[in-house]
């Protein structure tokens, strides 16, 4: 069972939490061609090692925030800001 | 019966002698003591014998008389696998040996014995291969051979709960290190819980000599003195799990049950201690074949004399001290064998029991008892957990932690280190105060190692024998296995099953690295230990299920429903009435005159602040920034990759305040959905998201005098079809109630108003509506009718008539799907979607040309015969129309008005059914719903 | 690449050698690694040793060199519960399942290694009319494939499983399940050996704890590998891992849509045979068998967040046992011994990503998510193929890299929730 830092509720189990993948940038949609897009859909880096990473506090605070962590060990920081 | 092996009581011994206890074994009576272990009491009542082994049904007895021996594990009533040299006595146990046919004595299995050569380890892999077919056949004569106890379906359920405990420090074992590590860390203000996994602390001590036990005495004062430990005997921490997430096993409940204790503990102390490792010699498994700590608890704690005539096998002062104890007792120790001294055993003699012994200098002794301390394994188990691997000390002849600790586990005791009692006593205690500055989020200073004692490193005498007893896996087999090229740890463990056990290894993985490395020519550096996974101990699937709690949510009038014979259906979290016994009934109701039904389970979020048209453009595919104040739509959302995921109405209520429904299944997700949007991309917007599922009440009436039954309770709103028309929400009273909202939409395809009343109120307003509308001919109807009613409409259901591929276009919604906004959710595969749109599969509305034939749900549709073009996703029988109706996603060019198309029913007979221009069946013009 | 003469196995032979007390020769030689080979293969799991088995059997490509980081078959094809089924829902994962079954239906003999495949049954629980209608569309499915598949009701259920709670008033009541008498169980070290010895027989080299640091591409072809023994050159290379595909692929500069999750397992202590068919719950997330040791194998769902790390989880346990309990009440005093994880590599779709890759030479068998063992003999059978001819199959023709860029994903999704 992870802790996980919620910046807005403090360290709690994961279980609380809901894992939101891999932080991305949605591209601009008016413009997009069909590989662009369908890499940010469906393309990640799954890095072995530190990873900065979203996660929604289902049954705490409900806020999307950011997390770094570690792939390998599950060692878990609190993410900088975006 | 008598107790001839009972010795006079002795000084550390955990009996009470006033309590007699009387069981059964293998369908005879005994008597033991109270704080007899089932095995103490057996052995003190002359049996030794408690198993047959697995492969070779050779009889076993007693060999770490502990938790982890491999030869003691029985049944007890329905109890399987219990561990008999540790679960103590109690009062007409019914206690079974567990794999021995037709008896313990007289085991039919013990040919394969005689069959050994040919069976070595890994044989199945070599034969029972043709024909094939009859593998399953060799197969279930193989299970017979399964170990185990035995389960019985209806066996009685016992009381599980889980705790959930808050302690700075956990120490995992109170010896002497341990017990010291708590008092010290408690004393330094941690909140502290102290594992053991017998039934008293103290650990070696309390087995010891006079002067260990007076300094268990000491140590015990002391910590009985301090207020901030918790002590858990019988208990085990089983698992340390990542950033110290800790499971412990308190076993012995009240009860008989286990129970699982969890805890995030701020720091862990190991002080596991070490298990007294067996030697592997021919006849190593003879009953009467004893580790010198089994020797000690017996005659200590549970004064049994475990032999009359013995040979000690010793490395170690373990050794030593037990033949001084057997000594002591009277037992006659012919000689002691010194491995320091260059002596050795060849191989235990006898067939049932051990009769005498041959050393390596060719000497024999006729003995019952032989007794071997010759090593040590540190049980690294919840250090691995914490991601340590163990590394082979050659000086101590024993794997040792690795010095990579996470900050937040401590070790200490006989697991790092030898040492006298003051020695370990010091490091504990040192441990315990940095366990406790960590807790407090201190950096301790590091505290200094214990040294290590030199001892021989002693695996396997000149002759082989077994290295796994619970396995029946013999040197032998692992020299054959490393020839053979399974020559890594991990591949002869998995070859041979070596250290897969009960006991997991404890006692085997050291052995069975050894004699590998002699095979191969490596030494135990370089082979390393295998992995050691949790759990630690095992743990009972009721302890980890505990009660088991899967909450069900119910509608306010859910009492009503179970009153009024509504078959329960299980939608998610959600009970819901099916129907109240007759669904065509209750469909015709409702085309006839009116019906209610409770969609309480509806995902409801209100929405307020001035960017929520915005948000709306964005989440649904249909455009949404002309909806005026006391309007609502239809919707539908899809996720990123153009697949529909939900729908719903949404209302505008006021000027910056809407509601929301999403389907039952969906509410969390979509409100998820709605913050990710708000909260990731548009942190600008203001917009706020209220879940208001369960705060309201909700109820959709039904049917063309669906009107007229509302008009009876409503104040404040006007539902005259000029004042209220199709597609509008209003707010106001019903039946008396403040607050209630009212949208004329209509899932059903008949006049309907969704009403949704404050929560409490709602079977207030449910009976309401079902006393005022008697004279209409009001029916309350469950999920089936209105699925039945839906599907006449041709409303589809959103994961049943769409998958997990579905795209807006193909799902029949192209009429809503904007392409014309800027940017919504999945935009980018709709607009690339548009363009081969002829690709896509459609969703249609089928009728079978035989009306009386309902396909069922899932039949596939065939094209040229064989070839799958498609499927019926929805089917029932239409009360309306007196016919089959269905709705079916099928390929683009079999979904033209008119086609006729071949279905394969279940039974494998075939129907064809023709495509209607439109997806309804009952009203396509729509003159009964906008009535 | 030098073929030797194959120690027979069979019970004749097992008496011969128990009598003469002579030791079995190695079932796998040891090598000093080429600096070239034919057709390296990265992964000694069943897909990479099956791959070079049938380069070898079926097409003659014997200098082939199988490369592991550690020992054979010590990935998810040594922690998977080796479940075997082919009720898939698509018809092309019908069509590519099934004829895996087949190959495993006759593998022991093939490979002259008893594999114990025991085609015991296969039980997939439906607790809910969404779920029943899924087991439908899947029976249907199969039986149009010639799969043997049906929906069967409570009664039929308890029949094959006395343990199981079929009461209506469960919390989660059992309303039918898809019922696949082909499905079973296997030993999965079995398969992995069988497949490295009988290659080892033709000629292929394994080479176990060999790590591939590098994948070296010149324009867009590809020329060899790095590894920690040294560089190997080579114009084919088979990247058939799992766990580490993505990171694999990146270093011939490839991006896979690959998320790789822990997939955790458990076993209890033994008991005597009680359970002979495979169980399924999708809406209870488990599934379970019993071994012929008599141990019950469980699994679950992949973890709720991806890692790299095997160490496993207690809720995992704490579900788990709640799950099986909920299923069969009266088991609750057996005692889980062992959990262990393994990784997955997920796909959007929940199907494997199979054939070439825009670099030349580089081709890909990964991503096979939670069902990768069961598709082992067909991946290695289709993969040579596709090596040796150079044109894919049409069996794996619809899992190429190229339909995410497409837009063209396989339905598989729906089925897979819990794969097993």
């Amino acid at each position: 069972m992870l802790l996980i830092p919620c910046p807005h509720c403090g360290p709690r189990n994961s279980s609380e939490f809901r894992y939101a993948g891999e932080g991305r940038r949605r591209p601009d949609v008016t413009a997009v061609m069909p590989p662009e897009w369908r890499s940010y859909l469906y393309e990640r880096r799954n890095a072995a090692g530190w990873v900065r990473e979203s996660w929604y506090h289902t049954f705490g605070c409900r806020r999307f925030f950011a997390v770094e962590r570690d792939t390998v060990t599950n060692a878990v920081r609190p993410g900088s800001p975006a | 019966m008598s107790a001839p092996y009972r010795l006079e009581p002795q000084p550390g011994e955990v009996l009470d002698r006033s309590q007699p206890v009387r069981f059964r074994w293998d369908g005879r009576e005994y008597d033991g003591l109270a704080g007899d272990t089932i095995v103490s009491a057996l052995l003190a009542s002359g049996v030794d014998c408690f198993s047959r082994s697995f492969k070779y049904s050779r009889p076993r007895g007693v060999l770490t008389a502990s938790f982890v021996d491999p030869n003691c594990t029985v049944q007890v009533g329905d109890e399987p696998n219990v561990r008999a040299a540790h679960r103590r006595l109690a009062a007409g146990m019914d206690v079974r040996p567990q794999n021995a046919w037709p008896s313990l004595r007289y085991d039919a299995r013990v040919v394969n014995s005689a069959l050994a050569r040919f069976l070595t380890a890994g044989f199945y892999y070599k034969t029972f291969m043709k024909p094939q077919r009859l593998w399953p056949v060799y197969a279930s004569v193989l299970s017979r051979f399964a170990s185990g106890g035995c389960t019985r379906p209806d066996a009685a359920h016992a009381y599980y709960d889980k705790r959930y405990a808050h302690a700075d420090v956990v120490v995992a074992g109170a010896g002497p290190a341990g017990l010291a590590a708590a008092v010290a860390a408690a004393r330094a203000g941690a909140r502290v819980m102290l594992v053991e996994e017998e039934y008293d602390v103290g650990g070696h001590l309390r087995w010891g000599d006079p002067a260990d036990l007076a300094r268990l005495a000491e140590l015990r004062a002391v910590l009985v003195a301090e207020p901030g430990i918790e002590v858990l005997t019988d208990s085990v921490v089983t698992g340390r799990y990542d950033d110290n997430w800790l499971a412990i096993l308190q076993r012995g409940r009240p009860g008989g049950g286990e129970r699982l204790v969890k805890t995030r503990a701020a720091t862990l102390v190991v002080a596991a201690g070490l298990v007294e490792r067996p030697y592997v010699f021919a006849g190593n498994d003879l009953p009467g074949v004893v580790l010198g700590t089994a020797v000690r608890r017996l005659v200590n704690l549970h004064a049994v004399r475990p032999g009359s005539r013995a040979v000690v096998f010793t490395a170690n002062e373990e050794g030593e001290a037990a033949a001084a104890d057997l000594q002591r007792v009277g037992v006659e120790v012919v000689r002691t064998v010194d491995a320091r001294r260059g002596e050795g055993i060849a191989r235990a003699l006898g067939r049932r029991h051990v009769q005498g012994v041959e050393l390596t200098d060719g000497w024999r002794h006729a003995v019952d008892l032989l007794v071997t301390s010759t090593g040590w394994t540190a049980p690294t188990s919840l250090l691995n957990m914490a991601g340590n691997r163990p590394v082979w000390d050659p000086t101590a002849a024993r794997f040792r932690p690795g010095p990579e600790l996470p900050d937040t586990v401590f070790a200490t005791g006989g697991i790092v280190g030898d040492g006298t009692t003051d020695e370990l006593v010091a490091h504990g205690q040192a441990v315990g105060e940095a366990a406790a500055a960590r807790a407090r989020g201190e950096r301790p200073a590091p505290v200094p190692p214990l040294g290590v004692r030199p001892h021989p490193a002693m695996f396997r005498g000149p002759t082989h024998g077994f290295v796994d007893m619970s396995e029946d896996v013999t040197s032998k087999d692992i020299v054959a296995a490393a020839a053979e090229g399974y020559d890594s740890s991990e591949l002869v463990k998995r070859f041979t099953t070596a250290t897969m056990g009960p006991s997991q290894g404890k006692l085997e993985v050291v052995n069975t690295v050894a004699v590998l490395g002699e095979a191969v020519g490596r030494n135990m550096e370089q082979l390393g230990t295998t992995v050691w996974r949790p759990p630690y101990a095992p743990i009972s699937l009721g302890a980890l299920a505990g009660r088991i709690f899967e909450p069900v949510r119910r509608s306010p009038m859910h009492a009503w429903h179970e009153a009024h014979g509504a078959t329960p259906l299980v939608a998610g979290q959600w009970i819901r009435p099916d129907s109240y016994g007759d669904p065509m009934a209750e469909a015709s109701a409702v085309r006839r005159a009116v019906g209610i039904i409770d969609v309480t389970p509806l995902g409801k979020l209100e929405l307020q602040g001035p960017d929520v048209p915005k948000l709306l453009n964005l989440v649904y595919v249909n455009k949404w920034s002309k909806l005026d104040v006391g309007s609502v739509r239809y919707g539908v959302m899809c996720a990123e990759d153009g697949v529909v995921f939900d729908d719903g109405v949404t209302g505008r209520l006021a000027d910056e305040h809407y509601l929301m429904s999403t389907t039952s299944s969906g509410a969390a997700a979509v409100w998820e959905w709605l913050e990710n949007w708000l909260q990731t991309e548009h942190a600008d917007w203001q917009v706020h998201v209220t879940p208001l599922t369960t705060a309201y009440a909700s109820i959709n009436v039904a049917g063309p005098r669906s009107r007229e039954l509302l008009a009876r309770l409503v104040e404040g709103i006007d539902l005259s079809p000029e004042a209220f028309p199709y597609m509008r929400v209003r707010t106001g009273r019903i039946a008396g109630v403040e607050n209630c909202l009212a949208w004329r939409i209509g899932f059903t395809g008949e006049l309907s108003y969704e009403i949704h009343v404050p929560a409490s109120y709602g079977l207030h307003v449910w009976e309401t509506l079902l006393r005022t509308g008697d004279d209409l001919g009001v029916v309350a109807f469950g999920v089936e009718a209105q699925r039945i009613l839906r599907l006449e409409k041709g409303h589809l259901i959103v994961g049943q008539d769409t998958d997990g591929l579905t795209k807006a276009f193909s799902a029949g919604l192209e009429g809503l799907v904007k392409l014309d906004k800027d940017d919504f959710a999945g935009r980018p595969e709709l607009v690339w979607g548009s363009e081969r749109l002829s690709d896509a599969p459609r969703l249609v509305a089928l009728q079978p040309l035989d009306p009386h034939l309902v396909p069922a749900e899932g039949s596939q549709i065939v094209h040229d015969h064989s070839r799958i073009a498609g499927r019926v996703t929805s089917s029932r029988r239409s009360p309306e129309l007196g016919r089959s109706i269905c709705l079916a996603q099928v390929e683009p060019d079999l979904a033209a008005p008119g086609s006729v198309v071949t279905i394969v029913l279940p039974d494998g007979s075939r129907a064809e059914a023709t495509v209607q221009p439109q997806l309804a069946h009952v009203d396509p013009e729509g003159s009964r719903l906008r009535g | 690449m030098t073929a030797r003469k194959p120690a027979r196995y069979s019970a004749f032979d097992l008496v011969r050698r128990g009598l003469t007390r002579r030791d079995w020769p190695r079932s796998w030689r040891e090598h000093d690694l080429n600096s070239s080979y034919d057709v390296v293969v990265i992964g000694a799991g069943v897909h990479g040793l099956a791959c070079a088995y049938y380069l070898a059997a079926n097409h003659g490509i014997t200098n082939v060199a199988v490369l592991d980081k550690g020992y054979l078959g010590g990935g998810g094809s040594g922690r998977n519960t080796a479940i075997i089924r082919s009720n898939y829902l698509t018809p092309e994962g019908v069509a590519f399942y099934d004829r895996s079954v087949k190959l495993y239906e006759n593998l022991a003999a093939e490979l002259n290694f008893n594999v114990m495949f025991e085609q015991r049954g296969h039980l997939t629980l439906a607790h809910n009319d969404s779920s029943l209608r899924t087991m439908r569309w899947r029976a249907e499915v199969n039986k149009l494939q010639g799969v043997n598949s049906e929906v069967i009701g409570p009664a039929d259920i308890k029949r094959l499983v006395p343990y199981m709670d079929v009461s209506p008033e469960s919390r989660y009541p059992i309303l039918g399940a898809l019922y696949h008498p082909p499905g079973g169980t296997i030993r999965h070290d079995a398969v992995n050996w069988g497949y490295a010895r009988a290659a080892d027989v033709l000629g292929v080299q394994i080479h176990q704890n060999t790590e591939v640091l590098g994948i070296d591409v010149v324009g867009d072809r590809v020329t060899g590998v790095r590894t920690n023994r040294g560089a190997v050159a080579a114009p084919i290379v088979v990247n058939c891992t799992a766990g580490w595909a993505s990171l694999v692929s990146a270093l011939a500069g490839v991006t896979l849509p690959i998320t790789t999750y822990p997939l955790q397992a458990a076993v209890t202590e033994p008991v005597k045979t009680f359970l002979r068919t495979v169980v399924v719950s999708g809406t209870l997330h488990v599934y379970v068998s019993q071994t012929d040791r008599g141990e019950l194998v469980f699994g679950a769902s992949v973890d709720p967040y991806p890692s790299y790390s095997m160490r496993g989880s207690l809720e995992f346990t704490e579900e788990l046992a709640g799950h099986v309990l909920e299923l069969m009440p009266g088991i609750a005093s057996l005692r889980v011994l062992r959990q262990w994880a393994g990784l997955c590599d997920m796909t959007p779709d929940y199907s494997p990503i199979m054939g070439v890759t825009p670099v030349d030479g580089f081709l890909l068998d990964v991503g096979w998510g939670t069902y990768g063992f069961k598709a082992g003999p067909v991946s290695g059978e289709t993969m040579a193929e596709l090596v040796a001819t150079g044109k894919t199959p049409e069996l794996i023709a619809s899992f190429d890299l190229a339909r995410f860029a497409d837009g063209r994903l396989v339905g598989e999704k729906g089925a897979a929730a819990v794969g097993h």
